[in-house]
Order: structure tokens, then sequence, then C-alpha cells
């Protein structure tokens, strides 16, 4: 088994008497994409600052690429893409993903070849040299995202990084995700947007008041909320309605609704339908959004804390 | 290392270019070299572009005076006034948004999540912030080390003395801006906070300087004065005793400041001439123009006035100066969350 992207065993920030971080721990997977949710100022930014030494910890036990959180020279193994993400306005596209590169110790030669790649795939290669003062708030953040990636990152840290990019721009940007976790990179995103972290995340943590309140893959965390929905041409006979209800399905005149895991739980009902010569009309599968997942674990944590 | 530093200070290049201001002053810096270079010397006196001449028996071609004149022209001239004032101030407004930038949410993150210290990049950045004032006095020096080779036949590499002693005495105010900013990340704050040490460092030398000339020069040459009424007159023992007691308490403020002023001053003694005796050392400017170099009293009396503070005490103090400045800014910026 392949040693974890990040390993939290322990980690803790206080602001004088504010707790930012309580004691979570946190592990994820290397080669996955791995979501963190949160509502705004869950903790989510200081939570990525403290692996990167961009935050202090208060306390700090865990392992970022198999090295103790805060080793230096694995960094170089890091990148990252900060919220509001903000170059300097003299610099050109190029020079931005140069700095990078040198700050990173990638070779010279290398660098040049990489700058220029990354730049074309962040749709940035005919922009690369005009300054930073003349691009758009979506181009900046593609010219970040190209900073980000030029030293062949092992793990990369995205904070909101769709932030101000247009449709066109956000797709591409899933692209660029998905396409890094083939070429086995672990990529770990903060947002807010829950659709696109659903599209793209193998895995998801939500964060709130500091504190982990869900976590798991998003296939399962979706899945754990599925439900089907049969209708019948008619009502539902009042016998079958009567067991269905024993059985914990809800019914409501042509509608039988059940949560199931997948349909093979839901096959009983149909033969029962039939059965009783009831025709079945359609069978619906619903999953739970992540967007409901988030909103549920956010109201637990809320009455959990009162 | 070295590439992380070529990073750094590429992107302080790129800023310094980018600033209209690093541009004008340079012009500047060029058009003076030029009209340095431009004063030449014949048998009859001085002469401009090779062809205006200007009269002067005193000033003619091999005469100590003229290699005088051209070198303390340099130096307490241009160093004085041009470098260490105009090109220092045009500098401090230049860098002085460096850091507060540089610190700004969103700006510092990508930064410090690289594999590279928080001091080493400090004072890489910080270095820097420097180059706009090294380049300009790099630049000066270099016309009036081909200048003064040229025109007088003194190759004189001390010239380029002028480049640590400039960017030393800009690092004493830019250093203060650099904690101001560490503490604030403001721009405006971190430029009064510069402003306001170079200003009050200066008033107290200028204080000490003019209580030294009060206590100390007037009456070994004999004269004294009075203070209440602006009255000169004959020394009488005694006399000077005042405005001795104030130079001492200036000299006591002055300690722990940063002494830019002195630091300029310095790089007089600082450049030598091996094959004879420096014209320079008790000599300013004015002394050459008006002949008062020739005194031997004078000139004593100015070379004891030059050395009254040791190097310790003029550089010395002020790199301590600066190392606790700089100590206290790395230490708050290594330790600082972003």
């Amino acid at each position: 088994m392949s040693v974890p992207a990040i390993e939290i065993e322990s980690i803790q920030k206080r602001y004088g008497r504010f707790e930012a971080l309580k004691e979570l721990s946190l592990t994820v997977p290397a080669g996955s994409v791995f979501g963190l949710l949160g509502p705004n100022g869950a903790g989510k930014s200081t939570l990525v600052k403290s692996l990167l030494t961009i935050v202090r910890p208060t306390l700090c036990r865990g392992t970022l690429l198999g090295k103790k959180i805060g080793h230096r020279p694995t960094l170089a193994k890091v990148g990252y893409l900060p919220e509001h993400a903000k170059f300097p306005d003299y610099l050109t596209g190029r020079q931005i993903v140069s700095y990078s590169a040198r700050m990173t110790k990638v070779v010279a030669k290398q660098a040049t070849v990489k700058t220029e790649e990354l730049l074309e795939l962040v749709g940035m290669g005919h922009w690369a040299d005009k300054r930073n003062g003349t691009y758009s708030k979506g181009m900046r953040q593609r010219v970040g995202l190209a900073q980000a990636l030029v030293n062949d990152p092992e793990i990369v840290f995205l904070d909101e990084p769709t932030d101000g990019v247009d449709p066109e721009g956000r797709v591409e940007i899933r692209g660029i995700i998905e396409k890094m976790r083939d070429q086995g990179r672990t990529v770990f995103v903060n947002s807010h947007l829950l659709a696109e972290v659903e599209a793209v995340a193998d895995e998801v943590a939500i964060l709130a008041q500091g504190k982990i309140v869900e976590r798991g893959r998003t296939a399962d965390l979706v899945k754990s909320g599925s439900r089907f929905i049969v209708r019948a041409l008619g009502p539902v006979p009042f016998e079958l309605k009567a067991a269905f209800e024993r059985e914990g399905a809800k019914v409501a005149g042509d509608r039988v609704e059940c949560e199931c895991e997948d349909a093979k739980g839901v096959q009983g009902i149909i033969d029962a339908l039939r059965k009783a010569g009831v025709v079945v009309r359609e069978v619906i599968e619903t999953r739970t959004s992540l967007e409901e997942v988030f909103m549920r674990a956010i109201r637990q944590s809320k009455g959990g804390e009162s | 290392m070295m590439q992380v530093a070529i990073a750094v200070l590429l992107d302080s290049l790129h800023l310094l270019r980018a600033r209209k201001m690093f541009g004008i002053a340079l012009a500047i810096s060029l058009a003076i070299g030029v009209a340095y270079a431009a004063i030449g010397f014949d048998a009859e006196g001085m002469t401009l572009f090779g062809f205006k001449k200007i009269p002067n028996p005193m000033m003619t071609e091999g005469s100590e005076n003229a290699a005088a004149f051209y070198i303390l022209l340099f130096i307490d001239v241009i160093v004085r006034y041009w470098l260490a004032w105009v090109v220092i101030l045009i500098g401090l407004i230049s860098t002085i948004s460096i850091f507060p930038d540089f610190l700004a949410e969103g700006s510092i993150g990508v930064s410090l999540s690289k594999p590279v210290s928080r001091p080493v990049l400090f004072l890489l950045k910080y270095l820097g912030g420097l180059m706009f004032v090294a380049l300009q006095v790099f630049l000066l020096s270099l016309i009036a080390f081909l200048a003064i080779g040229f025109r007088i036949g003194e190759w004189n590499i001390g010239i380029f003395w002028a480049v640590p002693v400039v960017t030393f005495v800009f690092s004493l105010i830019y250093c203060v801006s650099v904690l101001a900013a560490v503490v604030t990340k403001s721009t405006a704050f971190s430029l009064i906070a510069g402003l306001g040490i170079w200003g009050f460092s200066l008033l107290v030398q200028w204080g000490e300087d003019l209580t030294y000339k009060f206590g100390v020069m007037m009456p070994e040459m004999g004269a004294t004065v009075d203070v209440s009424t602006g009255q000169t007159k004959v020394a009488e023992e005694g006399d000077g005793g005042g405005a001795r007691s104030w130079q001492r308490t200036f000299e006591g403020i002055m300690t722990p400041l940063p002494k830019t002023r002195a630091c300029t001053l310095w790089l007089k003694r600082l450049i030598v001439f091996d094959d004879r005796e420096s014209p320079l050392q008790g000599m300013d400017l004015g002394m050459v123009l008006t002949g008062a170099g020739d005194d031997p009293q004078m000139r004593e009396l100015m070379v004891k006035y030059e050395a009254r503070h040791s190097a310790w005490y003029v550089f010395g103090t002020s790199a301590l100066f600066q190392a606790v400045v700089l100590g206290l800014a790395i230490t708050l910026f290594s330790r600082r969350d972003y």
C-alpha cells in the first residue's frame, strides 16, 4: 500500500482564544483528487497553509509526502495556488512561472521548457509576455495554476482554483486536475463550489468550525443517500402500501420511495407490485448531491455545537 | 540556493525596470556623469567639453589643486548631494512598496510555500531593494573613475568605495522602512518610518557637527561665537565649554543612531592615493576654491575635525543599528502567520 500523500494525526491552530483548527486528523491517499469543503471561516485555508508552513500550527503531528509536516525540502515537490493569488503586476506571465520554477530549484533548461508547456496548457501561451497588470482575474488564475505546476509537484494544493474563471476555463481547469490525477499526482482542492468538487474529487472532507464533520469517498457519500422511486400505473393497493411501509419505504399515491444502496434493493418492491398485477410505469434512481451531504453535515455540526 | 537568489534578485530587477523613477534617476545620473566628465584642465585653467575655457591659475593641468578639485567635486558634490540625498530619497520612494506588496495576502503564500527558509527569503528580498541605489552609484562611480583617470591621470579604484558606502547609507534608512512594513504591512507607514529616522539622525548629526565647530574648532582658531548674539569674538580660555557640552550630548544621542551623513563624509578618507600625498584629507571643495586649503593650521583643524570619530563609531555603530533593526524584522517575519 502506498504512503498517503498527507497523513495528519493531529493538527491544532489557535489564534489567542479562538481555535481555528480543533485537533483534527486527516488522511489523503496519494494519487487522488481530494476536496476539502466547508463554509467561510471553517479553517480550510488555515489547514492548507499549516501544511505549507505559511501558518505555524499550535500543535502538529503528521506527514506530508512521507516527511514530517514542516520539512522544508519536501516543499520542492509541492505546488500551491493560494486563494486570491496576487502576483506582481510588473511581471509577465512567463516571469511569474519562471520565478516559481527557480524558487523550487527546477533546472534552468527544464524550467524554460516546462514554463512554455504550462502556459500553453492553461491557455496563456499568447499572453505569456504581457504583464500581469494587464490580465483579467481569470487570466491571473490560469497563470497562478501554471506556476503551481512548474516543478512537476507530487501534490498540488489549489485554494479556490476556479475563482474568477469563466465557465469554459472551469471546464479546462477540471480537465487539468483530472490529467494530474492520471499522471499519479495528488490534488488537494479547497473549494466552496460543491458541484465542481463533486465532479472531480475522489474523496472529500467537510470542515466546519475547525473540525472534520464528514469525510469519505465522494461516490460513497452520495451513494449513501441513494433512493429509488417506483411509480405504478394507478395508486398502490392498500395491502401492499402497508407491507412496503413496514419495510421502511414511503408510499404516496402511485409512488413507492425506498432508500437502498443499489438496484437490487428495489427488486422486491417491483416483484410485489407485478405479482399484485400493478403495472410499473417507471423506476427512478436518485442520488443525494454533495450539496445535500454538505448541508446536512453542516446542520448536524451546528446542532452538535448547540 | 543560487537559483533562489537569482529568482529573487531578478524579480527585484524587473521591479526596478518597471519603476519610472528608477529610469529617470538613472538618466539624470548619466547626465551628471557626462557633465562631470566634460570638465577638463589645460595650461590656463578649466575647460568644459574641451572648448569652453575658464581661466584659473590655481586649476591648471597637472596641478595638485586641479586634482583635488576634480576628485572633491565628485565626493563633496555628486556623492554628497546627488547620490546621498536625491538618489537615496528616490530609491526609498521607489522601493518602499517592495515589502508591503510582498507581505500582502495572496502574494506571500507563494514564496513561503517554496523550499526556502524565511530568513534567507527576507534577506534576498532586502538585498533586492538595495540594488536600486547600488546600480545608480555604480554607474556614476564608473563614469567618475574613467573621468578622473583620463582627466588627471589618477586611475584610482578607490572611487568605487562610493558604491558600498552610499548603498550602506541607504540600507540604514531602508532597514527601518522594512521593519515598519513587516509590522504594519503599510506602504505609507513604512515611508514615514524611513524618512523619520533619516531626518532625526540628520538633525542630531548636524547638531553634533555644529557644536563641535563652535566648541572645539573655533576656540582652537582663536575665535568664539556668542550664541545669544551670534557675534564672533576673540576666544579666551574656557570659551566654547557650553558648546562642547552640547556636542557631547549630541554625540551620546547619535551613538545608537545610523550615521548617514558621517558615513558619506567618510568616503573622502577611503579614497587614498598611494603615489602622492592625498589632497583630500582635511580639505573640502570650498577650501580648494577659496585657497584656504593652503593654510596649514586650517588644514590641521580640518584633519582633526574629520578624524574626530573612529571608523568603528561611524560604521560600526551604524552597522550595529542595522543588525538590530534587521534582526527584529527577520524575527517578526519568520515567526508570523500569513
